[in-house]
Formats: structure tokens, C-alpha cells, sequence
């Protein structure tokens, strides 16, 4: 299983997901790639301070920025969520088949010992 | 407990069981039971690699086993609560992640298991997980959409 492994990079990107800018500046990315500018129109921020959040983002590798000279849009690296996720529903999906298993096993022991020998 | 919505960084997942919850603690805590059903679909988790001491700071370890490849995964932790028959809680090792095991009695012989995941990594697991939540990038921007929507913008 690949959990242990993967963890320490998923620290890095939940964390910056836990802000609500960096959160709605993924959201916008994940529409299109987007200019700083492009980004910081929908918030009451100045662009220094969007700057900040796209560096935070940038480090966890969440998104990444192109050299183009004066636009230089942002993009988000999806695989990088997609890592994130996958991990929420690897283990909701660990405890979904426990929880069937315990169930199929409560089943068992409390069957009554007739039927349990039909089942045989 | 009353929460129903976890908070950030938070699991929760409930099941209902036809079982008297005296039967449910046993399953949960004794390596003989939990041999039957504790690794998920794909592996199985063999007694002899099952420890359980149940009594805070008591380990609980398990060896999950793959079916198909014979590769093993060990999962390490240590009973942080264990209250006879409606409470267990244990930290795991590696992660750090505290898993608490809630059990009410419902009456008929049903009980309902919760589990309750925090310390999980990082500070963003919400409840979307429990809804079967996909790798669909478009409804993550959906709901990233949503929460931004709720959260003020300070």
C-alpha cells in the first residue's frame, strides 16, 4: 500500500488547501489556466498579496507558472489532487469493506447451529 | 457524541449492525474476531500477526496480507481509550491519525458503529469523502467552489 509513502506530500498539499483564497484560486485554476491578474480580479487583495498564496501553491506543487515574459499564467497540476483524493477514498473504501466483512461475520457467529450446518 | 459533521481534518464513518454491542466490542478488540474482517476486500489479516493489549497505551497491530501479490502492509498503534462495550480509541504510529470507535446501543439487537478519523493529513478532509467522493477534478472545483462561497474572505 502506498499511504506511508505518499503522506508527507499530502500534508504539504492539504495544508495549503486549508485557506479559503488558495482554495477558490484552485477552483478557478481547475476551469482554465489564468493570469495573476485573472486571479486576484474576484478578491478585495492586492496582487502581492494573491502573489503570496500563488507562491505558497507553487512550493507544494499544486500548481505550476510557465516563463512567459509578462503573463506567465498559472496551471494547475491536477495529479497532485488527484493523489489527495485518492487517498480520502482509498480509506473510506478500506472501512466500507471492513464494515461489510464484520457484518458478514456477525452473521456467522450468531447464526443458529442448524442452519449453520446446512451452510456447510 | 452530537457532531455528525466533522470538522476540517476529520473522517467519519457509521455503520449499523444487527448485533448485540457487547458481540460488536468483542469483534472490534479480539484478534480471533478480528482476523475475519479487518483487512478490506483483497486481503486478508492472518491471527498470528494480530496484537491487541486493550488498555491505553496497549498496542494494537495488525499484518494486512495482499490476496493477490503476498505483499504485507503493518499498521502500528497504540489504544489511547478503551471503555467496555461502547469506546475504543487508538493512534497510529506512523500517521499520527487517532481513530475512535464510538458503539450505541440502538436496542433489537442493533447497534451503531462510528468511526471517528482525526489528526488525518494535512487540515482538509471533509465530508465529501463519505459521499464516495471521485477523482473528478471538475466536481473538486465545484466544491472547492461551494466552500470558498461559505468561507469569508478576510
Amino acid at each position: 500500500m502506498t499511504v506511508a509513502v505518499t503522506e508527507g506530500r499530502l500534508d504539504a498539499t492539504f495544508t495549503a488547501l486549508a485557506d479559503p483564497t488558495r482554495r477558490a484560486i484552485v477552483a478557478r485554476l481547475a476551469r482554465g489556466d489564468a493570469t495573476v491578474n485573472e486571479l486576484a480580479a474576484p478578491f478585495a487583495m492586492s496582487l502581492p498579496g494573491i502573489s503570496k498564496h500563488l507562491k505558497v501553491l507553487e512550493r507544494c506543487g499544486l500548481i505550476s507558472r510557465t516563463r512567459q515574459a509578462q503573463f506567465r499564467p498559472c496551471h494547475l497540476e491536477a495529479g497532485l489532487l488527484d493523489e489527495a483524493v485518492s487517498w480520502i477514498e482509498q480509506n473510506r473504501r478500506i472501512w466500507a469493506d471492513r464494515f461489510d466483512r464484520l457484518d458478514q461475520h456477525l452473521r456467522d457467529i450468531q447464526q443458529p447451529p442448524e442452519s449453520k450446518g446446512r451452510a456447510r | 457524541m452530537s457532531d455528525q459533521t466533522p470538522a476540517a481534518g476529520e473522517l467519519i464513518y457509521t455503520r449499523v449492525f444487527t448485533a448485540p454491542r457487547e458481540l460488536v466490542f468483542r469483534c472490534l478488540t479480539e484478534p480471533e474476531h478480528l482476523t475475519h474482517f479487518w483487512g478490506p476486500a483483497g486481503t486478508s489479516t492472518p491471527l498470528d500477526g494480530i496484537k491487541v493489549d486493550p488498555r491505553p497505551g496497549g498496542v494494537f497491530e495488525t499484518v494486512m496480507v495482499n490476496d493477490a501479490d503476498g505483499s504485507r502492509y503493518t499498521m502500528r498503534a497504540r489504544y489511547t481509550e478503551i471503555v467496555t462495550p461502547e469506546r475504543i480509541a487508538w493512534t497510529d504510529r506512523d500517521s499520527g491519525m487517532t481513530t475512535t470507535s464510538t458503539l450505541t446501543d440502538l436496542g433489537g439487537g442493533r447497534t451503531e458503529v462510528q468511526i471517528h478519523q482525526a489528526g488525518v493529513p494535512g487540515a482538509m478532509l471533509l465530508p465529501e469523502a463519505q459521499a464516495g467522493f471521485r477523482t473528478s477534478l471538475d466536481r473538486f472545483a465545484a466544491y472547492l467552489g461551494t466552500l470558498s462561497a461559505e468561507g469569508d474572505q478576510a
